[in-house]
């Protein structure tokens, strides 16, 4: 969690709409964050708020809004944005891999699991292949299968063998969430990006997940970038959680600030919905709902919700500002 | 994996049992006088009778089914009442015939159908697209009667490239006859390097192919195409796509491997289709297949022909789902 | 609790709102295809002339099959727009009354099928159980024949004719209806929704009725559609093998029959029908598939 180091992801006015039936779309606008080197950051917002296809659109990974992309998105010195299909491909699953809500169906049906992680060591661990086979004197299908067995078992799976010659629907959806994460990280990636990746899942397969997800982190020195609708989940292994609403961020900070000292109405909105334990207090949850994308309120997004509305709100989008040096909100209470 | 089939094969022999006991009965439910048909024209009625005493057409329906049924394994399906031949050889030599045209137009279908209907996947929206849809619809509109007759319309009588009808020209059946090996004309010409005729013969066989062709073309096209976008959106993809994989690899290993199994549903349906088109397709050529061999048993009320047809055609038939269901099974560990 | 409950129901109410507004943009979505609609102009034009087809046809009593032998074999001309018939009978009237034939056989069909079928598939794929399981051995027995043939078959024993042949076709087409929506009930069933409606303590038959239906119609309306053009073909298949429409009825199959033996001199005779045929469910098929795109896209 040093500050002082330089973003391995940095995102700059990342914008994105869609041009739909109904008029144009503006689904992501000024979007703005830093991912530090072996750290968590937690990307936080409702079903709906562009969390998701901001990562999707780093990696462009939606065809169809590829050409409605500005800003810039930096990663290793690059711009993610304005590289190449081809120079892109080396990037994606090497550099910065992306597991899914749903592992099940992220697997391909119709081959074994053993074929999909095959492919996968095949194209990114020439080198240690290669390796294996002069040092073990190995044929390459065994040295393979002996990476596959090595890094099936360091993401908790057992009975390795029986599982490379099963099927997408012969698993369990924790089994299948931590063999998507192995193959994640067989490329040793900077970047982990987690769409939701525990959503589906039960309550208890979450938290074996959430902690493998962090060890994995700490072991490999991967930065996580963790997707997520559920604040209470963000908390349980995050260093930082950034805040979205309607396309934009709006509070970036480390975990337990935003938690002790939530700046934004909506992060405070957020955290007041949140039921606790113990206590008799009623639900609180935030009034209206959240805007048609094709008709926007103007300005700040969440004025018409706000409690707290003031006059300059509905007039321009506010800039980010520095509250601390590590706490950040875009709101006119603070600037 | 071997149970399913063994289950399989289960209910393919009792489908082939409900098949002949149907076959049997529907045949003794049509209309006409199978003794009299057997002895032919001015027959007095005591040859009907010896006839009837002959065929054991006096004995109870199910004595007659166990005869017929005991005949079958051994491999005699009765005499045809028109030939005067058994049945079993006519079948022989016209179900090759047939399989000729058949084999060729469902093999043709399936090398432009996927393909095509793959193009139209990758262009979706594009006037390729749109393009594709509709002649893929109108393929599968055109009723088979009237598209051999237009065939026949269009190229022969306006255009004179094809022949109208026929396998052969009559001329060549008499200079260079096709020495019958696989029953296969078309190939056995070829084989005995008999030249002449086996251009000939192709030159017959463009007609009638094509027509044949063009509806389960229609068909494999239309689906590969909306099963290929169903693919393409799918999690699995995505996740494919996002761990580096390549747009050619993403389309030709995961989205076609993936739309394998419905498309191979329809292969299996086309085959029904073509069996039954080619019956009016041979009709209206004059090709001696099955089909025509079909059509004069039925309107000669020719029982054991017509028996021996049914079962045989619905065998082809009920055998071509099963081994549908099995590479199926094969394709996707999906399916149970 | 109470207050839970209550937003439950606004946001309900909200969702049907949107699902209302989708439905009238779906329909002005079907209209923005050009071939979609013109296909549904010429269902309009020949469903029309089919429904007035004594004001329509220039001869009815030709097209009911009044005879006319001095005019026979003529090709187009002003007096009779698309020639006349062997026996001198305006073929335009021909087509038009056959047309009755065709498009109310097919609808007849199809929703026979569908009247039988869907009710079948919906108890089978609710109740499971034994009288389940035998209606869908029932289902894949019929299917697993060749359709044609038993058709065919049934035609024949019973006797040819325009309704035989209509209920010989409906024989082989039930099935698919049974499996598709036995299909579609089994996937709905698991849904929360269901569960939900069943733990308030709603009846059976009312939730296959108030929740399972609505979700069942698009697939069956979009299978109808797309069926209407083979159910057409199939009986001009019929006919045209003399088991269908009788003469001197008229009957698209059945004309091309007799149009044939001309078919290298007097070629209008036979193709007329056919192309009939042809354009009447070349635009089932096109509209159906724009329909289909629209309201279910996500079956293949």
């Amino acid at each position: 969690m040093m500050i002082q180091q330089s973003p391995i992801l940095s995102v700059e006015n990342l914008n994105v709409s869609f041009e739909g039936a109904r008029g144009i779309f503006q689904i992501l606008e000024g979007v703005e964050f830093s991912l530090y080197p072996n750290e968590i950051l937690a990307l936080v917002g409702e079903t709906g708020c562009g969390k998701s296809v901001t990562a999707k659109s780093m990696l462009n990974l939606i065809p169809q809004l590829s050409r409605r992309r500005t800003g810039r998105v930096f990663f290793n010195e690059n711009d993610l944005l304005k590289l190449s299909n081809r120079e892109l491909r080396q990037v994606r699953g090497r550099s910065i891999s992306m597991i899914f809500q749903n592992p099940q169906s992220s697997i391909n049906p119709v081959f074994t699991l053993g074929e999909q992680i095959f492919r996968l060591i095949r194209m990114y661990l020439k080198d240690e292949i290669d390796r294996l086979r002069k040092q073990q004197n190995l044929k390459e299908k065994a040295a393979v299968r002996r990476i596959a067995k090595e890094r099936l078992a360091e993401v908790g799976l057992t009975e390795t063998d029986r599982l490379l010659k099963s099927h997408a629907h012969e698993i369990s959806g924790g089994m299948a969430q931590r063999y998507k994460i192995a193959l994640a990280l067989l490329g040793s990636p900077a970047v982990l990006i987690a769409d939701e990746a525990t959503s589906a899942l039960d309550v208890t397969v979450q938290a074996h997940i959430l902690k493998l997800l962090k060890k994995m982190s700490q072991k490999k020195g991967t930065a996580i970038l963790f997707i997520t609708h559920d604040l209470g989940i963000a908390a349980q292994i995050c260093d930082r959680v950034a805040v979205m609403y309607s396309g934009r961020i709006v509070e970036v900070g480390p975990t337990l600030d935003i938690f002790q000292n939530p700046l934004h109405p909506y992060t405070r909105g957020l955290l007041q919905a949140i039921p606790k334990l113990g206590e008799d207090e009623k639900l609180v949850p935030i009034t209206g709902m959240i805007p048609d994308l094709a008709d926007p309120p103007t300005g700040c997004r969440f004025h018409p919700r706000c409690d707290r509305q003031m006059d300059e709100c509905c007039r321009k989008r506010p800039s980010y500002c520095s509250v601390t040096r590590t706490h950040t909100v875009a709101c006119y209470l603070y600037s | 994996m071997t149970l399913f089939i063994l289950k399989r094969i289960a209910g393919l022999l009792a489908l082939l049992l409900a098949l002949s006991v149907l076959v049997f009965f529907f045949s003794r439910a049509i209309p006409g006088d199978v003794a009299a048909l057997y002895v032919g024209g001015n027959a007095k009625p005591e040859q009907i009778e010896q006839a009837r005493l002959e065929l054991g057409l006096d004995k109870p329906l199910y004595t007659q089914y166990l005869r017929y049924m005991g005949k079958l394994f051994q491999g005699d399906m009765g005499i045809s009442l028109r030939t005067h031949r058994p049945v079993l050889k006519d079948l022989s030599e016209k179900i090759p015939m047939s399989m000729e045209l058949v084999l060729l137009a469902l093999v043709l279908a399936v090398l432009l159908g996927i393909p095509i209907g793959g193009i139209a996947a990758v262009w979706q929206g594009t006037w390729v697209d749109e393009t594709i849809k509709w002649f893929s619809a109108a393929a599968v509109s055109i009723p088979i009667f009237f598209l051999a007759l237009l065939l026949q319309l269009l190229f022969f009588n306006f255009l004179g490239w094809f022949p109208l009808q026929g396998r052969l020209d009559s001329m060549l059946e008499f200079t260079h006859p096709i020495e019958l090996l696989t029953g296969f004309s078309f190939v056995d010409s070829l084989v005995t390097g008999n030249l002449t005729a086996f251009f000939n013969v192709a030159w017959h066989m463009v007609l009638p192919v094509a027509a044949l062709t063009l509806g389960p073309l229609g068909f494999i096209a239309r689906l590969t195409r909306s099963t290929l976008l169903d693919v393409m959106t799918q999690d699995y993809i995505l996740a494919a796509r996002a761990s580096g994989i390549s747009e050619g690899v993403l389309f030709f290993r995961y989205g076609l491997r993936n739309a394998l199994s419905p498309i191979l549903t329809v292969i299996g349906l086309s085959v029904a289709l073509l069996m039954l088109n080619t019956f009016f397709v041979e009709m209206i050529f004059n090709w001696p297949g099955i089909g025509y061999y079909a059509l004069m048993a039925i309107t000669s009320l020719d029982f054991p022909a017509v028996m021996g047809i049914a079962f045989t055609i619905g065998s082809i038939y009920v055998l071509a789902n099963t081994a549908t269901d099995i590479v199926r099974r094969v394709v996707d560990p999906r399916i149970k | 609790m109470e207050m839970v409950t209550h937003d439950f129901k606004k946001l309900a109410e909200e969702a049907l709102q949107d699902h209302r507004k989708a439905q009238v943009y779906n329909l002005r979505l079907l209209l923005k295809k050009k071939l979609a609609v013109f296909s549904l102009f010429v269902l309009v034009i020949i469903l029309l002339s089919a429904l007035l087809a004594p004001w329509v046809a220039p001869y009815p009593d030709q097209g009911k099959g009044a005879v006319n032998i001095e005019e026979r074999l003529q090709p187009f001309s002003k007096k009779h727009l698309l020639g006349t018939d062997i026996y001198g009978r305006d073929l335009l009237s021909r087509v038009i009354y056959g047309a009755r034939v065709s498009v109310f056989g097919g609808f007849f069909i199809v929703l026979m099928a569908v009247v039988i079928g869907v009710p079948l598939g919906l108890w089978a794929g609710y109740r499971e159980g034994i009288s389940g399981a035998i209606i869908m051995r029932t289902v894949e027995l019929v299917l697993s024949f060749p359709s044609a043939l038993v058709a065919m078959a049934v035609s024949i024993v019973v006797g040819a004719g325009s309704m035989t042949a209509l209920i010989a076709l409906i024989i082989p087409w039930w099935p698919w209806y049974t499996r598709l929506v036995q299909g579609e009930v089994l996937s709905l069933k698991n849904m929360l929704y269901i569960e939900a409606a069943q733990m308030l303590g709603y009846g059976r038959i009312y939730i296959i009725f108030r929740h399972l239906l609505p979700n069942i119609l698009t697939p069956v309306i979009v299978m109808m559609m797309l069926d209407i053009g083979p159910a057409i073909i199939a009986i001009g298949v019929l006919s045209f093998l003399g088991l269908g429409t009788q003469p001197p009825n008229a009957d698209w199959g059945l004309m091309v029959w007799e149009g044939a033996p001309n078919l290298l001199g007097e070629w209008w005779i036979a193709i007329v029908p056919g192309f009939a045929m042809f354009m009447l469910v070349t635009a089932f098929n096109v509209f159906g598939d724009r329909l289909k795109e629209i309201l279910d896209p996500n079956q293949p």
